[in-house]
């Protein structure tokens, strides 16, 4: 099966002489239609430098990273924008939604910043809430809703239209456990729905919920595994 | 000072972190500090006030003493500026030298000096010129004249003229006849007060002061006190005295010794007015960059509250800012305004007739203008100050942004202001005769300007609520406008007062132009053009043969355009010679004749056998046409047809004579025929005597101008001008309606471009402003896709709706001191035409206020943005 992002021999190295940093030394990554992989590692392993890449957000300095079989370098600004509105979705730790939209119109974005109708993509922009069950409060705004709702919103938003790579970045870092694992419990229904799933996280708890974890030391894969120990790879940043 | 100690070091560690945003401040406070001090020094450059203008109206005389005749006069300090009055005058008994020495002393000397014009002949040419008669060997008479080459008159005869004398024409050894002698050229300098115009030095003997009565000297007598000043005023004496100057009295300006009203309180009162709407301006531009600085300083003061701090001291970091910013503004303002005055003034003197006095700092007004400066930029920091100590502590901590929501008194507050601004732009329209009229009305235009403040949150907000059916760009820029309404509202406002003001002065400016053209007389029948001619010549010439010249003109006419008509005007000669002016009239007696107005060229009374050879049309033309073939002489007059006996008159008017002398009287039957001025303009003559009976009456009938009928279009009349003009002494004058003067379209040029600019300001600062704080907002966009020229259609967005919004509520405040001031300016003019008051709206011009620009300014926000998405960085 062809995966849905991969990462080939990729390195990002930030400044330069004296304060270069190596976030990321030739990895290689790979996530198919129907996995949850989980990232981790502790802090600066690169864990955040991979999602950004992964969703063309950032260009890696060697490597290549592929999204459904293209190759991002091969892409200019605006096709790697394309391709972040129709093949990525895009959940952060802080929610990031525009305050000044309500819950639809932020879900509805990518949809219509891809040129879609302002009603289609209102009613695409339904469907995905109606998904993550809140279909309710869609024309509230963020600073009208809870975190977990919020969190909502932004999975509704990453989810919309037939995108097939969600990029998830510490999800439920701002949310109490129970809300939590809702909504690790909506990103393992859409990634069993055929979506091809991401998710940066520290919690091992958290990472039971994936099929494969990725554990990132330095900016190189130390480990990868299935998801039954995880606490085992997580002893050594436990130790310190 | 002790608390504001952090406060200024926390602001001034942050105007150096961010500065862009100091930047802009500084550009929006500095820029009206530079223009202001720099005109501030100019003016006060210009001015030769006092002891600096001694030396160049005394030389080196202590006193300068003239009299126009005695009798009591009543002068101000410095009378060479006009500072001076004749109560009374006594032409019989002038203040003679003799007057002069008993107040200042038997030993004072006195030099006569003596001041006129004169006219010279220069080829074809007569060129008109200043003189000043004194010995300009005398000591006294130094620095009054700086010789630069030849030498200074020391033969009778002999004048030293300045360089404007030598742009006319003439050249150092020339010879002119001046009043029947003959003078030479023998010196080139520089006049000490005049540079622009010409002006030639001589003894009093060959340039005399024109007029008998007037008498002048430069007197040598030490200083000359106030007292003695006085006592010379008594006797008729006009006094400028370097004593007087160097130390002034405190004496009463000259109006107020004479006892009128100066009109100084109303001045001041609009002097501060003005002021007070630049500080408005300059406060609502500046205030977005407090808004946004208060918003980031919004987590640090929330920790500030939380951990025990003070609204106060919450409020000094905002204000501190403003202090910091508004010192260094008004600091860099100053030294940029005084350095650009300096370069300035050599430009400057070039279109200033006058020697400007060395350069000068007036210290008292750079104060107030850096004053000005500071206070500026402090009261634009007090709102964001103000609100960012009453934040929600809690709120913020948890990330929200955001505003709070408007309080609904505000609003109400602000249209009961814009409900006193009409009522009292009303009452100042309506008392506009009774003097304090645009007083009224520029106060109200004030508090119409704060009133809309007040109202422009709730109509963001308005804007905001209904902008769901937007596109997503400026949905997005329309809803985060009204949820940051600090940084939104003054720049609104900035724009709205610049709209409203370029509106209101818009409206004033067409008003008084509509009246201009509704009171325009025509002075010919519409398209036709008139040759006129007069004779430049000087006392003693022959005056050359008019018939003679008459041909040359339709000579030089016919082969400019042989196309054109060319009609003579013939009338009774009047002719200007040394004994006085001689002119024929004809009156009706016991008939008011009415005609307010007579047509400027051509003569007064025409001779002329049909109407139609002078341009006369319609019904009058045949009434006109009936009373010539009668031979009766037709009086036109405003308003009274029917025959009645006319008196034709020759007078002369001799200089120095009231009444003039009648050399001939007779009565001739005339037929008076009603002109209305509304339908043809003005009249082409006050009467017109057929041929035959200008024959019989034996009068002097000469060519006094000429009518040229057919297609006179632009091309044409220059070559026919160019061709009439090379006769001397005539010109061509064609009739085209009421021609828009220059200076009124350079007027709403300005206007515009001063409005586009200010708006481009207001609009650019918010946007640039909104699009940092939106950097979050942006990074997201661009993480779920947004293509890069996002950022640019989200900052083109904002700067709609800033400048939309702005336009709209600018324009429709401007129409109240608009509509308002055009009352009083434009009614109460009796004359031709309706009386008004006129008021005209230019459309055009606010349409491209209101629609245009705001479209243009998103246009070159939405280029010059930059289109790159910041990334979204994570807190970690």
């Amino acid at each position: 099966m062809n995966a849905v992002v991969h990462l080939a021999a990729v390195s990002r190295v930030h400044g330069e002489g004296a304060t270069e940093v190596h976030a990321l030394r030739s990895v290689t990554f790979r996530a198919h239609p129907g996995e949850l992989v989980a990232v981790m590692g502790p802090s600066g392993s690169g864990k955040s430098t991979l999602l950004t890449l992964a969703g063309g957000l950032d260009a890696p300095t060697t490597g290549s990273v592929w999204i459904e079989g293209t190759d991002l370098a091969s892409l200019d600004n605006a096709g790697r924008a394309r391709m972040r509105r129709t093949s990525v979705g895009y959940v952060f730790q802080d929610f990031n939604l525009i305050p000044a939209l309500t819950a639809a119109e932020n879900v509805a974005l990518p949809r219509e910043l891809d040129g879609e109708k302002g009603k289609v993509a209102r009613r695409l922009a339904l469907t995905a809430l109606e998904e993550v069950g809140i279909a309710d409060l869609a024309d509230r705004f963020p600073d009208e809703m809870s975190g977990g709702q919020q969190q909502r919103v932004a999975i509704a938003r990453a989810i919309v239209g037939e995108r097939r790579l969600i990029l998830a970045d510490e999800p439920t870092g701002a949310l109490d456990t129970d809300t939590g694992e809702e909504i690790l419990r909506l990103l393992r229904a859409r990634c069993d729905a055929g979506a091809a799933g991401v998710m940066v996280t520290h919690e091992a708890r958290h990472a039971a919920w994936a099929d494969r974890v990725v554990f990132l030391r330095d900016g190189v894969v130390v480990d990868e595994t299935g998801a039954d120990e995880p606490e085992a790879l997580l002893a050594g940043e436990a130790g310190r | 000072m002790r608390g504001w100690r952090p406060a200024l070091l926390i602001a001034w560690r942050d105007a150096l972190r961010h500065r862009g945003r100091s930047a802009l401040v500084l550009v929006m406070i500095s820029l009206p500090v530079l223009a202001v001090s720099a005109a501030a020094v100019l003016i006060q450059t210009a001015e030769v006030s006092g002891t600096e203008g001694a030396d160049r109206t005394l030389g080196a005389a202590d006193a300068r003493v003239r009299t126009e005749g005695g009798g009591q006069v009543v002068q101000g300090v410095d009378p060479s500026r006009g500072e001076y009055a004749q109560l009374e005058v006594d032409p019989d008994d002038p203040l003679t030298a003799a007057d002069v020495r008993a107040v200042l002393g038997a030993d004072a000397r006195l030099v006569p000096i003596a001041t006129g014009w004169q006219r010279a002949r220069l080829g074809d040419r007569v060129v008109d010129f200043s003189t000043t008669g004194v010995d300009l060997g005398d000591p006294l008479a130094e620095g009054l004249f700086d010789l630069e080459r030849g030498h200074l008159p020391g033969a009778p005869g002999e004048v030293v003229v300045n360089d404007a004398m030598l742009a006319k024409g003439f050249a150092l050894g020339d010879e002119m006849q001046v009043g029947g002698s003959t003078l030479t050229i023998v010196g080139v300098g520089r006049d000490a007060t005049v540079r622009k115009y010409p002006v030639v030095l001589g003894a009093p003997a060959d340039l005399p002061d024109e007029s008998v009565d007037r008498r002048e000297w430069l007197v040598a007598a030490g200083p000359v006190s106030w007292a003695q000043v006085r006592e010379l005023n008594a006797a008729g004496g006009i006094v400028t005295s370097r004593a007087v100057l160097a130390d002034p009295p405190d004496v009463a300006s000259m109006a107020e010794q004479m006892g009128y009203d100066t009109g100084r309180n109303e001045m001041a009162a609009i002097v501060a007015l003005v002021i007070v709407m630049a500080l408005i301006e300059v406060v609502l531009l500046a205030g977005p960059a407090f808004a946004v600085a208060a918003r980031r300083h919004a987590r640090t003061l929330a920790l500030i509250a939380a951990s025990g701090g003070t609204p106060a001291q919450a409020r000094r970091v905002i204000l501190g800012s403003g202090v910091v910013l508004g010192l260094v503004a008004a600091g860099l303002g100053l030294v940029a305004g005084v350095v650009a005055a300096w370069l300035l003034v050599p430009a400057v003197q070039r279109f200033n007739g006058e020697w400007f006095g060395p350069f000068e700092l007036p210290w008292l007004y750079l104060l107030a203008i850096a004053v000005f400066g500071v206070l500026s930029a402090i009261l634009a920091a007090v709102v964001p100050a103000w609100l960012a100590s009453r934040q929600d502590v809690v709120a913020v901590l948890a990330g929200r942004r955001g505003d709070r929501r408007p309080r609904a008194s505000t609003p109400v507050v602000g249209v009961v202001m814009l409900g006193v601004g009409i009522a009292a732009s009303s009452y100042g329209a309506l008392t506009s005769d009774s003097g304090n009229g645009a007083l009224w009305i520029a106060g109200s235009a004030i508090v119409s300007v704060l009133g809309m403040v007040l109202v422009v949150p709730v109509v963001v907000s308005g804007v905001a609520r209904v902008s769901g059916r937007l596109p997503l760009t400026a949905r997005y820029a329309a809803r985060d406008a009204a949820r940051h309404r600090t940084r939104t509202v003054p720049a609104v406002a900035a724009v709205a007062a610049t709209v409203a003001g370029v509106v209101a002065l818009g409206i004033a400016n067409a008003s008084d132009e509509r009246q201009n053209e509704m009171t325009y007389m025509p002075n010919a029948p519409m398209g036709t053009g008139v040759v006129s001619w007069g004779p430049g010549v000087l006392p003693g010439e022959q005056a050359p043969d008019p018939d003679e010249v008459w041909d040359r003109i339709e000579a030089a006419v016919r082969s400019a355009a042989p196309e054109v008509g060319f009609q003579p005007i013939r009338g009774l000669e009047e002719s200007y010679d040394p004994e006085g002016w001689t002119s024929t009239n004809v009156e009706v007696p016991g008939q008011d004749q009415e005609l307010c107005c007579l047509r400027t060229y051509g003569p007064s009374v025409a001779i002329a056998d049909s109407a139609a050879e002078l341009g006369i049309e319609g019904d009058t033309a045949r009434r006109v046409d009936a009373a010539l073939d009668d031979g009766l002489v037709v009086v036109l007059n405003g308003s009274v047809d029917g025959r009645r006996d006319a008196v034709l008159s020759q007078q002369t008017y001799r200089e120095g004579v009231d009444e003039p002398a009648a050399s001939s009287r007779q009565t001739v039957p005339a037929e008076l025929v009603a002109w209305d001025q509304r339908a043809y303009g003005a009249a082409p003559a006050s009467s017109i005597i057929p041929t035959a009976t200008a024959a019989q009456l034996d009068l002097d009938v000469v060519v006094g101008s000429a009518r040229l009928t057919g297609d006179l279009d632009a091309a044409t009349s220059t070559r026919i001008k160019e061709a009439v003009e090379a006769v001397d002494g005539a010109s061509l004058y064609v009739e085209r309606g009421y021609q828009r003067p220059d200076e009124a379209v350079v007027i709403l040029l300005v206007l515009g471009a001063l409005g586009g600019v200010l708006m481009l300001g207001g609009t650019l600062t918010a946007t640039f402003l909104a699009l940092s704080d939106a950097r979050p907002d942006l990074a997201t966009l661009s993480a779920v896709g947004a293509a890069p020229r996002t950022r640019r259609r989200v900052a083109a967005s904002y700067a709609l709706v800033v400048g939309f919004v702005g336009a709209v509520l600018g324009a429709a405040v401007g129409f109240i001191p608009g509509v308002a001031i055009s009352r009083p300016l434009t009614s109460g003019y009796g004359g031709f035409g309706p009386d008004g008051p006129f008021l005209d709206v230019p459309w055009l011009l606010i349409a491209v206020i209101v629609l245009a620009l705001p479209l243009l300014t998103a246009a070159v926000v939405g280029m010059t943005a930059r289109s790159r998405l910041p990334l979204v960085a994570r807190l970690d």
